[in-house]
């Protein structure tokens, strides 16, 4: 039995794509999870991997064909000599089209999107020698380790520390495993990062919750060593079911930016799992800025290096005072450098289109937020500038507003969110 | 017991030290002697070269051991390689390494020849000590950094010490080593210092050290730019970047094991080199960790040399055209990708 290789559909408005690239020529044997296709699609290319084991047996297409989603494009068997007619299976796989149109794909195939088209040689993943080495070590799949090393390259130290995290996967449900780092002991805290960021965002805040707490640092759905699902839509709801999941019980619940909406959703659709709430630089409805921000993003993230994107991202995360201090500034550059690398251009897109669906939804729902909330307010935010209203709107909430600070208030005015935090906690205990 | 001494006293007292341990050692040079024994004059003293490295030699050993020689490079480079090939175990002094080119063929084709030509049957125990390298204002003639032609000819060894310590014992065992050796002193070195063991002691030929360990760069140095690496490495810890810092100490025969051990360990090499940089040890270490540490780099190899151009007489261009500190962080930060 033959398994097709089709042009998959990688985004709501992706309907075509072009082939860049066969890396394997027909009668060469593939591995289940190597790369067996380059397609480009909106200016990114994407390398595709086999969904089977065998050899390539046949292709419908060359390099430079333009095919829609969909599209038969090649052809593995399981061995060279496995009985194989091209154009009856061609015709097999139309009706089989036919039959499911409409139907979700049921082999989606994983995907992992090039960030820097320079580091890319002769096709391969953009990959130093020594993390080639390292990856076929310790059974690593490139395709799903982040790039921090010159032009996005993959580094030995990339591929160790995937496998270091793969170390704190816990299980969300229908096969679905987060990369959740863990650290002190005591009553559960939550920590849920923003958009295009993991939990590193929190890293100053995480030691010294960690001395009086078990700290969970959830990275969602796509980001580092967490599970990447091929669905269009990551959407908010799902996050806070998947947060719910982790904390198994009741939690201090930390988020910011988009992940305050996140702990939002978690305080109004799962109660019993949140025991205190802290809002980051929340937000109910994604304002234009943010939105043209969130859109710029994720096109870069496609584009250029993290290095780079890094850059363009400082002026909207930092203040103008902040940004003065030019041994900060390269600090942050470099921080968020390798936060950004371990959140792919598809999972940006995935997230921002969750954050579009969610805006507005619970704006009315302020009011029945029934646990102990802390809101923690950047005066200087370019993003999420309706802290403040957010505040007034939940009942009994504590607002605290940092003069001047920018939106990456966790990193910026670090100690003072720290302070507010542990005051807001220790109120609880 | 150590002292504190410099460079060039080092290496004074390493000539003092092998010949009065060998009768066979002779010295001979331009101004090696220099107006020694002019006591009508008031000089008690050889004078000792620009470095004062030979000083007080004549006053020991007397005028048979101590030699001045005209200024010919030809005449007395090819008398020290036809003295050593006869029984003696000359070191002959080559002002600056830029003179090289008139004194070439006794070292290229007689020196560099004869153990292999004669089947092993003759020995060669020339050791020819030279200036090398930029930063004391001494023009396009007189500041090269040309030891990668000498490690090009097969038949020759070449070391170059980085500190007062290695001088004395590297140059013990340049010496003492039958076939003819290229002995290196960097200009900008000799007036350093460092502490320096008493006594007799040699280091080996063909091993590096290492001065610093760290595990995220490996950072290769020689003679003077030892000490870049080294500035290079302080700064980059201060950023949380923690280098390995190689001093080569000897190009021919290079210790290949503690580089490659030391690129398995960091995953990036970038050498430091004051010589220009086409086929000179910075090109050939990084063919070496392209050929044999191909599976450990994490990055390109960083060449950080001289452009490649004469040296400038103007101090502000020679000080640009020198490696610097900062050149080597920028080339680790590129291998880290930070400024990608």
């Amino acid at each position: 039995m033959a398994t097709p290789i089709a042009m998959p559909k990688l985004g709501i408005t992706m309907e075509e794509g072009t082939i860049v690239e066969w890396p394997k020529a027909v009668g060469e044997p593939v591995e289940k999870g190597e790369i067996v296709l380059i397609i480009e699609s909106e200016k990114a290319e994407v390398e595709i991997e086999a969904s089977a084991s065998g050899v390539v047996r046949h292709y419908y297409a060359e390099p430079g064909d333009v095919l829609p989603c969909g599209s038969l494009l090649g052809a593995i068997t399981e061995d060279a000599g496995a009985p194989f007619d091209p154009a009856a299976f061609e015709a097999e796989q139309a009706a089989a089209e036919k039959r499911s149109a409409g139907a979700k794909r049921t082999t989606t195939p994983r995907v992992a999107p090039v960030r820097a088209p320079a580091a890319r040689r002769g096709g391969k993943a953009a990959a130093t020698p020594a993390a080639r080495v390292q990856a076929r070590r310790l059974e690593i799949d490139l395709g799903r380790v982040a790039g921090t090393g010159p032009g996005g390259r993959i580094t030995r130290r990339d591929v160790e520390d995937f496998v270091e995290r793969r170390k704190d996967l816990v299980a969300v449900g229908r096969g679905v495993q987060l990369d959740v780092p863990r650290a002190g002991a005591g009553d559960s805290v939550l920590l849920l990062p923003g958009l295009g960021t993991d939990v590193s965002s929190f890293a100053p805040q995480t030691g010294a919750l960690a001395t009086s707490h078990l700290v969970l640092g959830v990275n969602p759905r796509g980001v580092g060593a967490s599970d990447a699902p091929g669905d269009e839509v990551y959407s908010v709801a799902q996050a806070a079911a998947d947060a719910a999941q982790v904390a198994e019980g009741p939690a201090h619940v930390i988020g910011a930016s988009l992940g305050s909406a996140v702990a939002l959703e978690m305080a109004l659709a799962h109660p019993e799992r949140v025991r205190t709430l802290t809002l980051i630089t929340p937000f109910v409805e994604v304002g234009p800025r943010l939105d043209a921000v969130a859109d710029s993003w994720t096109r870069l993230a496609a584009e250029v290096s993290a290095a780079d994107l890094a850059r363009s991202l400082l002026p909207w995360f930092f203040s103008p005072g902040f940004l003065a201090d030019a041994a900060a500034r390269e600090r942050v550059a470099r921080g968020l450098a390798a936060t950004v690398a371990r959140v792919p251009a598809a999972t940006l897109a995935r997230a921002a289109a969750g954050a579009r669906a969610w805006s507005g939804s619970r704006a009315a729902d302020l009011g029945r937020v029934a646990v102990p909330t802390l809101v923690v307010v950047a005066g200087g935010d370019l993003l999420t500038p309706d802290g403040a209203a957010i505040a007034a709107g939940i009942p009994g909430a504590t607002h605290v507003t940092i003069d001047d600070a920018g939106h990456g208030i966790t990193i910026e005015a670090a100690d003072a969110v720290t302070d507010a935090i542990t005051t807001h906690l220790s109120a609880q205990d | 017991m150590a002292r504190r001494l410099s460079f060039k006293d080092a290496i004074n007292e390493a000539l003092f030290i092998a010949m009065r341990a060998d009768a066979d050692v002779i010295v001979m040079g331009e101004d090696v002697a220099g107006g020694g024994g002019r006591k009508d004059q008031g000089i008690e003293d050889a004078w000792g070269g620009p470095f004062g490295t030979t000083k007080g030699l004549i006053g020991e050993f007397g005028p048979k051991r101590v030699r001045d020689t005209p200024i010919s490079e030809m005449g007395f480079v090819g008398a020290a390689v036809g003295a050593a090939a006869t029984g003696l175990r000359p070191v002959a002094e080559l002002m600056f390494i830029d003179f090289l080119g008139v004194a070439l063929d006794p070292l290229l084709n007689q020196a560099a020849k004869m153990r292999y030509m004669f089947g092993g049957k003759a020995r060669v125990p020339l050791t020819l000590r030279t200036n090398v390298g930029a930063g004391n204002r001494a023009a396009s003639q007189h500041s090269q950094a040309l030891y990668g032609f000498t490690v090009a000819i097969p038949g020759l060894k070449t070391v170059i010490p980085s500190t007062p310590a290695d001088a004395k014992g590297l140059l013990l065992s340049a010496i003492r080593d039958d076939s003819p050796v290229i002995f290196c002193e960097s200009k900008s070195l000799m007036n350093s210092e460092g502490e320096v063991p008493e006594g007799d002691y040699e280091i080996p030929i063909g091993e590096a050290a290492v001065l610093r360990e760290g595990s995220d760069v490996t950072l290769v140095g020689m003679g003077s730019t030892v000490h870049t690496a080294l500035a290079a490495a302080e700064t980059l810890a201060a950023d949380g970047v923690h280098a390995d810092v190689i001093d080569l100490r000897s190009l021919y025969p290079m210790d290949e094991t503690t580089i490659l051990e030391s690129l398995a360990k960091t995953g990036r090499v970038v050498v430091v080199d004051e010589a220009t940089p086409h086929c000179g040890m910075a090109a050939d270490i990084a063919s070496l960790c392209a050929d044999k540490g191909f599976d450990s780099l994490d990055a390109p190899v960083k060449k950080v040399t001289a452009p490649h151009t004469p040296v400038p007489f103007s101090p502000v261009l020679e000080d640009a055209f020198m490696p610097s500190a900062d050149d080597v962080v920028v080339a680790v930060h590129e291998q880290l990708g930070w400024n990608a």
